[in-house]
């Protein structure tokens, strides 16, 4: 069973919606699942802390308010479920203004609202890992670039191969504790202040 | 009396099919409420009337009576239904068209609707008592077998994480069709007898139930060296199975038969002035009859076949069943219910070993039931008096 699934319970569920009967059919649904939740509502100026799962009222206008708050929310946002009354263009809109995760049509029925939790905790989790994942394949990609660019100069200065200027990098590295980026990054440094030097 | 002087209210239970033995003894407990209330004057000077429907055990037919009962009836309470599959049918019409509908029925969980009052069991209430109960007795290494529809997965899942949580192991797994007959369940129990196994728990439903059971003795599977443990086979089963085939084998359930108490000896007596006999006389029939119980109690408070109405009467409502107390969840219109379990005697009765003291919250969103939850463990009743 996947573990979306059996942590279920430890999540904690805002709820961004006047408190009418639509809310309420949401917030006993939510307890019956066996979540935490909270109503937030008039919305607020700052998101509340410790919420995983937020549902949210969309309407043609909302979007407007939501953003903001969303926006200036320190640490990580929740994984957004939004609540739509109509399929029309201007609401569908705001799906993506507020980048929800996932949808439920109002009137609220209590079948559909763990899938859409679920739903929405899924791909914030995976987003989430393709963010890391992007960032960290980002940083590789410059180191890459920059011991390359070292590497070129130490074989442009010394008339040596690939290899050889690699090796270079890598004992300098070893002697002076610090990782073959740092060296690179200092050859190049070098290369260029030595560069603007020679033009006087 | 005409048709408007009455209260009527729709059933649809199966009478032919593979489900009919149980679901007829769910008619019968609906229509002996019927009997005890109508000859108790009534609600409100008006008798209660039952429509009833054989949907034959065919899944799509369940939902098309719905529909009847409601438009050409004109019928807005209906009590009906064993297997989530045909529950499944009747829900999205009852939510339509805003009915009221009871399902006396233990099922697997995972649902809600305004529209429905659960009367069985859901996992929590039975799945973790049981299973503390078979490891703590026979061992640890279970077996499954189930027929093939969403009850027994479900419910194999549940027990499956209960019985790990309690060091134990599934030692094989396998599903049958609904309609399985005796040859079916011989390469199964080849596969059993291998594997040997410390007890096998059945959610083999239905006619298959009884294949099975009597497939298993034939082989010389005997209850008392590797029980059949289940949450579904009850009285009706194990009178059709035969005390010999199923002397040893185990349900656990909210009600039994057996029970010994003031408000069942009234049940029973009731029901075998009714149907002549008791034989066929099980926890999905007492539920049936507690519900219609219920709803009559709701009914005569506010005095019109309202849905909103009856709703908020049912809500909260507790009731003095044959199995003990019982009361309706107000947060998930599921019940509260006792929960035992019991041993096939050499009479083919079902000898009540161990309670919960309580009645058990319905918790029936609950993924992962904790096999440690202590109001879950069931207390060893003393030979002398084993009530209820």
């Amino acid at each position: 069973m996947s573990d979306f699934i059996n942590n279920l319970r430890d999540l904690n569920v805002g709820v961004m919606h006047p408190r009418d009967k639509t809310a309420d059919a949401l917030l006993r649904q939510i307890h019956r699942i066996g979540c935490g939740f909270e109503s937030i509502w008039p919305i607020p100026s700052m998101l509340p802390e410790n919420i995983d799962i937020l549902f949210v009222d969309v309407d043609e206008t909302s979007p407007l308010e939501i953003k903001p708050i969303l926006s200036k929310h320190k640490g990580e946002l929740p994984a957004i479920v939004a609540m739509i009354e109509y399929e029309n263009p201007s609401v569908l809109e705001g799906l993506f203004e507020i980048k929800a995760n996932a949808v439920i049509t109002k009137p609220v029925r209590a079948a559909g609202v763990m899938s859409s939790i679920l739903m929405a905790r899924q791909f914030w989790s995976e987003q989430r890992r393709f963010d890391k994942e992007i960032s960290k394949i980002r940083a590789r990609l410059d180191n890459l670039q920059k011991l390359n660019d070292a590497k070129f100069i130490l074989m442009r200065h010394h008339g040596i191969d690939d290899k050889d200027a690699y090796a270079i990098i890598r004992k300098q590295a070893m002697a002076k504790r610090v990782t073959t980026v740092e060296i690179a990054q200092s050859i190049i440094n070098a290369d260029g202040i030595l560069r603007d030097f020679g033009k006087g | 009396m005409t048709k408007l002087d009455t209260w009527r209210v729709g059933i649809l239970f199966s009478t032919s099919g593979v489900t009919s033995i149980i679901e007829k003894s769910q008619l019968n407990g609906a229509l002996l409420a019927i009997d005890e209330i109508n000859s108790a004057g009534g609600v409100r000077g008006r008798t209660i009337e039952p429509v009833a429907y054989d949907p034959g055990s065919v899944v799509k037919r369940y939902g098309e009576l719905a529909e009847r009962l409601i438009v050409d009836d004109k019928i807005n309470v209906i009590f009906g239904c064993y297997m989530s599959s045909t529950r499944k049918e009747v829900l999205p019409i009852v939510e339509r068209r805003n009915a009221l509908f009871f399902y006396p029925t233990l099922y697997e969980g995972f649902e809600y609707s305004s529209n429905v009052m659960y009367g069985g069991a859901t996992p929590n209430q039975n799945s973790v008592p049981l299973a503390n109960y078979l490891m703590e007795t026979f061992g640890k290494r279970i077996y499954f077998v189930g027929s093939d529809y969403i009850y027994p997965r479900e419910s194999n899942r549940v027990m499956r994480n209960v019985i790990r949580q309690g060091g134990g192991e599934v030692v094989g797994e396998e599903y049958v069709p609904l309609t399985a007959g005796v040859a079916r369940f011989k390469s199964v129990i080849s596969n059993i007898q291998k594997v040997k196994p410390d007890a096998i728990f059945s959610t083999v439903v239905g006619q298959g139930c009884i294949n099975f059971y009597s497939a298993y003795h034939k082989a010389g599977g005997r209850g008392i060296e590797c029980p059949i443990a289940s949450l579904t086979t009850n009285e009706g089963e194990i009178a059709e199975i035969g005390a010999e085939a199923s002397v040893g084998h185990i349900t656990a359930a909210p009600y039994f038969r057996s029970i010994d108490s003031e408000a069942n000896r009234k049940f029973l007596d009731s029901y075998r002035n009714k149907f002549g006999t008791i034989s066929d006389v099980t926890s999905c029939c007492e539920a049936s009859y507690c519900q219609m119980h219920m709803f009559a109690r709701a009914l005569s408070e506010c005095g019109e076949l309202d849905t909103d109405a009856l709703r908020d009467a049912l809500l909260g409502m507790t009731f003095q069943a044959p199995q003990g107390e019982i009361k309706i969840d107000p947060d998930n219109n599921h019940t509260y219910l006792q929960s035992r379990i019991a041993i096939v005697d050499e009479n083919g009765e079902f000898d009540i070993k161990n309670m919960v003291r309580h009645m058990i919250k319905p918790d029936p969103y609950l993924v992962y039931p904790e096999i440690d939850d202590w109001s879950l463990r069931t207390l060893e009743i003393a030979e002398r008096h084993r009530s209820g």
